[in-house]
């Protein structure tokens, strides 16, 4: 493709984010806010990499389709990526439902964009970017883009590699030798592997592209059908016949051996996948600047840590800390620690994971507790020890990871 | 033969004279017809008479045509749609496509009448 036809595809592009996941299993993660606001790995939110996503492949039209509790996601949204010229064109909306339907919230994704399809009336983009808000991963779009616009596909589908045990969990695809999808299954039992890689499956990502004719048409005829309004287990198998839906392979730019694409689905996966950044060589890097994963940073301090001595002495091991924090006269090892954490004399904290502004009194022992925005924990308090007295209180992992809720009072 | 009753139809138009003629019309074809000069009336017809089929105008004051069909889609998904308009143009609006069809206005009613029959034998063959 030439440049200047390059030029009028991306123009010609907008992007829509379903950013209005419940999050059910990230519970009490979600009690005030939906998956994609969810903080994670110490400065950022869930959507934060979708977006990055989004700017550093050049997509600068986007529309992020809120739902419930949606404050906090607006919020940060308003602060933190406001960095779009709308006299270019540029924008980003959290548009909530309309309630055209009264009273009724989208009842999946192929609904959230046939409820929204006054916005593509509005813009008339030849093609439309859908991405979900809830995924951590790197992506370039305008790669999957290019293949969509060079195979004349009406719609394109991200795929990834997964076993056959979490093939199960998603939208599995059978493809040809032009990488045409042939076959889709959504979550079913026995998903089909990929021909010269038994044990494995060709899972979609939720990433789609369509051509808007397309979209409009498909999600119209859905919405006049008893469905579950939801484009992996009705569009995608209801069209492969008639039109032409392909697969691109996810081409991951993390840099690492294995292609990294997370859904963390549960407390227990959002607490493997936020400690994995502590380590020596996590397998997500954060610290490529190539492809930056940005934020809102509040404007505070840098981290500090206080005190030295044999019993009281301020101490960060194998932790990534945000600003404004202080550990004073404690210690932590393996943490994660938001902006404005305070950690006192004498506490000691091994796999915790701290969102902004959580208060440690002196003397605490906490161990793989992850403590909502906050929350002070008043001084000998001691979590992660004695799994039938944290039960009690919180809730609590299989593997024993103990989530405390914002607004809880010791 | 099919019962009249099974043959209900929902007319929604702000154009008296219009409406009257479509109701003559329809009633010798063996219709129930129930008349609607604008959208929030049609809405109300819509849970009195439980229509079988519904015509609907686009441009109306008040309620549109086109936020109508999404409030007839919200009550009964299922329900067939013909929009009836003097324009054309609104046939490239996205959300006017989930109406069952799209009927422009003319002096000849073949047309329009010819989807009423498609789109409730449609429905009749539907369990």
């Amino acid at each position: 493709m030439q440049q200047s036809q390059w030029m009028e595809v991306y123009k010609n592009t907008l992007t829509m984010i379903l950013a209005g996941g419940r999050g059910e299993r990230l519970y009490p993660l979600t009690q005030s806010r939906s998956k994609p606001a969810v903080p994670f790995g110490g400065l950022y939110r869930i959507i934060d990499f979708t977006l990055s996503n989004c700017i550093n492949s050049g997509f600068r039209k986007i529309y992020l389709l809120t739902q419930y509790k949606s404050q906090s996601l607006d919020e940060h949204i308003r602060k933190g990526w406001n960095l779009f010229s709308a006299e270019l064109g540029e924008f980003i909306y959290a548009v909530p439902p309309q309630q055209r339907y009264r009273d009724r919230w989208y009842s999946g994704t192929a609904d959230a964009i046939f409820q929204n399809l006054n916005l593509l009336d509005q813009h008339k983009p030849k093609y439309v970017i859908i991405l979900s808000g809830d995924h951590i991963y790197k992506m370039d779009y305008s790669k999957m883009l290019a293949f969509h616009v060079e195979n004349e596909a009406d719609v394109t589908v991200s795929t990834i590699p997964v076993s056959l045990n979490e093939a199960r969990r998603f939208g599995v695809c059978q493809i040809d030798a032009n990488r045409r999808i042939i076959g889709f299954q959504e979550k079913a039992q026995n998903p089909a592997q990929i021909p010269d890689k038994p044990g494995w499956c060709l899972g979609s990502m939720g990433v789609y592209i369509f051509n808007t004719t397309t979209l409009a048409r498909e999600v119209s005829r859905d919405a006049k059908r008893d469905s579950d309004h939801d484009f992996g287990k009705n569009i995608i198998p209801s069209i492969l016949n008639k039109q032409r839906v392909f697969a691109h392979e996810f081409e991951d730019i993390n840099g690492k051996p294995a292609p990294y694409w997370r859904d963390i689905g549960t407390l227990e996966s959002y607490f493997q996948t936020a400690i994995d950044l502590v380590n020596v060589n996590p397998e997500f890097n954060l610290y490529d600047n190539s492809w930056p994963i940005r934020t809102y940073i509040e404007p505070l301090p840098p981290a500090k840590t206080v005190w030295r001595g044999q019993e009281r002495q301020g101490q960060i091991i194998e932790s990534m800390v945000a600003g404004g924090t202080i550990v004073s006269g404690g210690t932590v090892t393996r943490c994660l620690l938001g902006p404005g954490v305070r950690i006192n004399s004498y506490s000691n904290l091994e796999e915790c994971i701290l969102f902004n502004n959580v208060d440690i009194g002196r003397n605490c022992r906490l161990r793989r507790v992850i403590i909502d925005k906050g929350v002070r924990i008043p001084a000998n308090t001691v979590i992660g020890f004695n799994p039938e007295e944290d039960k009690k209180r919180f809730v609590v992992t299989e593997n024993g990871v103990i989530a405390v809720p914002k607004g809880y009072v010791f | 033969m099919t019962n009249s009753t099974d043959r209900k139809l929902l007319i929604v138009d702000d154009e008296p004279n219009l409406r009257l003629l479509y109701e003559a019309e329809f009633k010798s074809m063996g219709y129930d017809v129930t008349l609607a000069e604008d959208g929030p009336t049609a809405l109300k017809m819509l849970d009195e008479t439980k229509p079988d089929l519904v015509i609907l105008d686009i441009r109306m004051p008040g309620m549109d045509g086109i936020e109508a069909l999404s409030e007839i889609l919200s009550k009964d998904n299922q329900l067939p749609v013909i929009i009836n308009s003097a324009y054309s143009h609104y046939k490239e609006n996205f959300m006017s496509w989930s109406a069952d069809a799209y009927v422009v206005k003319s002096s000849n009613l073949d047309e329009l009448k010819q989807k009423v029959e498609e789109l409730i034998d449609r429905k009749k063959d539907t369990p």
